[in-house]
């Protein structure tokens, strides 16, 4: 599996706890799709034999720009790494920036999954964090997005906002079960260094809930949503069975992908060898760069073995599935189990593994709160230590 | 060539932080061209840091200048400059001691403060003349004339003539140089008398060793002489003498009446106590000089490396600062909770701060201390007498008969607007008055005797706030007292934490362990399980508070864009859980201790 990643960082206005690459909408937004593909051009040369199993244009908000410039992109990638028959090519949308013809030439033109990002259903939360659009705008752009023939829509929604009650934030997901969308993102808010609504924070503008009303939040989204058919895949996703993103399933195996776009992030193999590297932050520099016929990238670091194994845990176990045991050992040509006895043990003895299936390294649910913790342990283990006889 | 002692003039300057005393001493190193005005560093005397920084003198130094007087003749002035804090009060009496003479500087805009006044005390008890010079004339709120009157009614010396001065622009500086002509007596002694020199400050050199500050009250002393400690009884050869001009310049031979060094390849300070006399080995003096006490630390703390690792980086650096400090002691500690460190002890709480800060700075170590203790006199039922100067070594409260703490008896000095404010926070520390009195009208004189348990933790900087700055505070030691005294313990999950546990009188014991378990729930980071924080005595437990477990550290969102920052932040943690002491089953950070340190309940 390898996945496209379509980085488009423009948006209408910057939401206040946003700590993304995105920018308002300026002259550059007008030939960026042409750099854009540009870049695929100079990046079929780097991989000539590249297949992409899925693509994703993420933001920003990609649905600033003309639809039909997305779906010239998007043509692009498939001429350059061709798409298989099945592959999952998602959009991100915000309300208010796609219009029910947009919708419908992003259906027309390949795309087969929408992102919506709807965050709460009350309109008083929304304008507080800074977003441009109401819930009635959400509604509309989730009907378009339907009657335009999308039969897979992700709705994206925050707890831990600045003050949310844990009521809020259960009708919120109540609202959005309701359409029946067959994805739910549903994140805690990371309130991330400078940022407005950190800002704001430290100075006691606003005030977000404590780290138990937070942990309340979730708890119950996680319990709500699961009793109305949403199984939880991932530590903040939630999917009807069979319409997990396949696109983020990727990263949490640790496979392969290729950002395209300012900013975008990458990691892929090289004559066997595993980097990862991402391109410039700034659209200038990704403009001139691609326009000379340079790949825009501004750090690629190598990461060897031991590393993966790491990157491998850290992601593998965000998935309520688990590490599979087997696919580890194929890859790496070691036991997970017997590399890592120590932190094993430490997190059996704090009661965090889930032991219904041999075949995966996984975590129960208190084990998904406390990842950060297990982690910790992994990175206790000293590669030069495996290396002794 | 014998010096004339007629022309020698030894003196000290005295006076309260900020008053102008290292400023009026580089004005006079100055007008005397002992330095050029372009080699001229501010506040030379004060070499280091932090003594600059924070306006104290730390250890005593000395200078020699040369003074034409208006009679024509050329005056030696050999000013020793003395460190300004009660925790050296010791090394204070004995550098006046070395003096013939006192310049007391009173700032114009303030008047006398209870530091001040203690150490013109001591200079009048060393049978000093004093010469009071008023500073700071030069600014709007200056009023010489109450200054006078105040040094007049509560020192009782004259102070009609008192120079009145600008240290900082050096008006009127020559009228202080003149005067110390007049007023300072000249040194008296016998060159042809067996040696007897005071040492009065030691510092320690990379290449001549430890190297004496001396007096010279009687005969003489030259490289190769065989001298001998009077109070070891060691026996040393001298290798160099000199003076001090500013810098050290050796000299032929330094005669009765005069200041200087000696140096003998002495292995350490330990070796040259302050207030010892020296004598030739072949030719001694009967009798010391008066005065020389064996002096003992007043209070100890633990001091341990924040990351164990650097246990033995911390024992070089102590073993450094020990070189130039005779007064640090310190012997290995091993802490349940902080691993191995060292027990330490010092003259006062600023001797320790001092101590820490530069541990910190000059050999860049990041420290964990504990919290500070007195030295308590302990009495068990089997009728032995115990000195306890760590929570941890004292016996069990079933084997204990009573109890002592050493007192002090404070001198405050305050405008009288504050009076009631400060004899609040007196009664609050256990303080029993003893009396008060008007120096003048406005400005209030108080006594009190309290424990100096009570004064180690924060009593000065609440003394100071109470009062907006102006009170000033001087204590002195003044024996044991029987007190109700009991150990307050803390646990953490149970376990007892070693290095929290404190001597703190009976009453004080439900406050202290109350705020100190408060802070601790805000200084623990949640863990997996939940931690019950409990102070106690004994068996009985008096405060707790609940550290709540940790619920989700989980990051929400780790896309393909997050995943070098997210390994970074993992290393970040690892890093930091380096710093984190276990105490049973409970990580406790570093700084936790440090900021349950001054809590006083």
């Amino acid at each position: 599996m390898t996945a496209i990643y379509v980085h488009i960082p423009y948006c209408i206005k910057k939401c206040r706890y946003c700590d993304f690459c995105s920018v308002p909408l300026d002259e550059t937004a007008s030939i960026y799709c042409d750099a854009l593909i540009k870049e695929i051009t100079l990046r079929k040369k780097q991989y000539p034999d590249l297949h992409a199993d899925t693509v994703f244009f993420g933001g920003g908000t990609p649905t600033v720009l003309p639809a039909a410039d997305l779906v010239r992109v998007l043509e692009s990638v498939n001429h350059a790494f061709p798409l298989a028959p099945n592959a999952e090519i998602s959009v991100e949308c915000n309300p208010k920036t796609a219009s029910n013809e947009e919708l419908r030439i992003l259906r027309q033109g390949g795309v087969n999954r929408i992102s919506i990002g709807l965050q709460s259903a009350d309109d008083q939360l929304l304008k507080r964090i800074g977003r441009v659009h109401s819930f009635q705008d959400f509604q509309n752009t989730y009907n378009w997005s339907i009657q335009a023939g999308f039969s897979n829509v992700n709705v994206d929604v925050m707890h831990g906002l600045p003050g949310q009650s844990a009521e809020q934030y259960l009708q919120t997901l109540q609202i959005v079960t309701e359409l029946h969308p067959h994805h739910i993102s549903a994140y805690s808010l990371i309130l991330e260094e400078e940022t407005p609504l950190f800002y704001d924070v430290a100075s006691g503008k606003e005030t977000l809930p404590d780290e138990d009303q937070v942990a309340d939040m979730q708890d119950l989204g996680i319990d709500y949503l699961s009793s109305v058919g949403y199984k939880r895949y991932e530590v903040s996703n939630f999917a009807i069975p069979g319409y997990e993103c396949r696109h983020n399933l990727t990263y949490w195996n640790n496979e392969t992908y290729l950002g395209l776009g300012v900013a975008a992030h990458s990691s892929m193999e090289e004559r066997g060898k595993r980097y990862r590297f991402a391109n410039t932050e700034s659209i200038r520099s990704y403009l001139k760069a691609v326009e000379k016929g340079k790949i825009p990238e501004a750090e690629k670091i190598l990461i060897n073995t031991f590393e993966q194994m790491f990157e491998t845990i850290m992601l593998g176990l965000r998935k309520t599935q688990g590490i599979d045991l087997k696919m580890f050992e194929d890859r790496y040509g070691c036991s997970l189990l017997e590399t890592y006895p120590a932190a094993i043990e430490r997190n059996q003895t704090r009661g965090l593994w889930d032991h219904t299936d041999p075949r995966y390294l996984r975590l129960n649910r208190r084990g998904m709160d406390l990842m950060n913790t297990v982690l910790l342990d992994f990175k206790d283990t000293n590669y030069f230590e495996l290396l002794r006889p | 060539m014998e010096q004339d002692l007629s022309l020698i003039r030894n003196f000290s300057i005295i006076a309260h932080i900020d008053h102008g005393k290292s400023t009026l001493a580089d004005r006079m190193m100055e007008m005397t061209g002992t330095v050029s005005k372009r080699d001229m560093e501010e506040q030379l005397l004060d070499s280091m840091d932090i003594e600059r920084e924070r306006g104290i003198t730390i250890k005593a130094s000395a200078v020699r200048m040369f003074y034409e007087h208006s009679d024509g003749k050329t005056y030696m002035f050999n000013l020793i400059d003395t460190p300004g804090h009660v925790d050296f009060n010791y090394e204070v009496s004995r550098a006046l001691a070395a003096c013939e003479g006192a310049v007391l500087v009173v700032d114009a805009t303030q008047g006398i403060e209870a530091q001040t006044l203690a150490n013109v005390y001591l200079a009048v008890d060393n049978g000093l003349e004093v010469l009071p010079v008023i500073n700071k004339v030069d600014l709007p709120s200056a009023e010489p004339e109450r200054v006078i009157h105040e040094i007049e009614d509560i020192i009782g010396i004259p102070a009609t003539e008192a120079p009145c001065i600008s240290a900082k622009t050096g008006f009127n500086v020559e009228q202080v140089l003149s005067q110390i002509v007049d007023i300072v007596p000249p040194p008296t002694g016998n060159t042809d008398a067996p040696l007897k020199a005071l040492i009065f400050d030691c510092i320690y050199d990379n290449y001549k060793g430890a190297v004496s500050y001396v007096r010279i009250f009687d005969g003489e002393v030259r490289a190769g002489s065989k001298i001998k400690s009077m109070a070891t009884g060691n026996v040393f050869d001298v290798t160099e003498v000199g003076v001090f001009s500013p810098t050290w310049k050796e000299v032929d031979c330094l005669q009765a009446g005069e200041v200087g060094y000696i140096a003998a390849s002495i292995k350490s300070v330990a070796e040259t106590k302050v207030g010892d006399t020296i004598t030739l080995a072949d030719r001694p003096a009967k009798e010391p000089l008066p005065g020389y006490k064996h002096v003992n630390p007043m209070v100890y703390c633990g001091i341990y490396p924040a990351d164990g690792a650097h246990y033995n980086d911390l024992k070089d650096a102590l073993e450094k600062l020990q070189l130039n400090d005779a007064s640090l002691v310190f012997e290995h500690e091993n802490s349940m909770a902080l691993g191995y460190g060292f027990r330490c002890g010092f003259l006062g709480l600023l001797h320790m701060e001092i101590i820490t800060e530069r541990l910190e700075r000059e050999f860049d170590l990041d420290l964990v201390t504990t919290s500070p203790s007195v030295v308590y006199r302990v009495f068990t039922v089997d009728g032995r007498e115990l000195t306890i100067d760590n929570p941890a070594s004292l016996p069990p409260a079933t084997e204990i008969e009573h109890m002592e703490e050493p007192m002090v008896k404070a001198t405050i000095m305050t405008p009288s607007e504050y009076v009631g404010t400060i004899m609040e926070l007196c009664q609050n520390n256990r303080a029993v008055f003893l009396d008060m009195n008007y120096i003048e009208e406005g400005r209030v004189n108080l006594n009190y005797i309290l424990p100096l348990n009570e004064i180690i933790y924060d009593f000065f900087d609440s003394l100071k706030s109470r009062s907006r700055g102006y009170a000033s505070f001087d204590y002195e030691l003044s024996g044991y007292q029987k007190s109700d005294l009991v150990k307050l313990d803390f646990l953490l999950n149970g376990e007892m934490c070693d290095a929290l546990s404190t001597i703190v009188h009976k009453d004080r014991a439900y406050g202290k362990g109350r705020a100190v378990a408060e802070k601790l729930k805000d200084v623990i980071p949640r863990q997996q399980f939940e931690i019950p924080i409990q102070a106690a005595i004994g068996s009985k437990i008096i405060a707790r508070e609940t550290v709540k477990a940790v619920r989700k550290d989980v990051l929400a969102k780790c896309y393909g864009g997050d995943i070098t920052r997210k390994k970074k932040l993992l290393e970040k943690q690892k890093e930091g859980k380096k710093r984190m002491r276990q105490v049973g089953s409970v990580s406790v950070p570093s700084d936790a201790f440090m900021s349950v340190l001054r809590i006083n309940g």
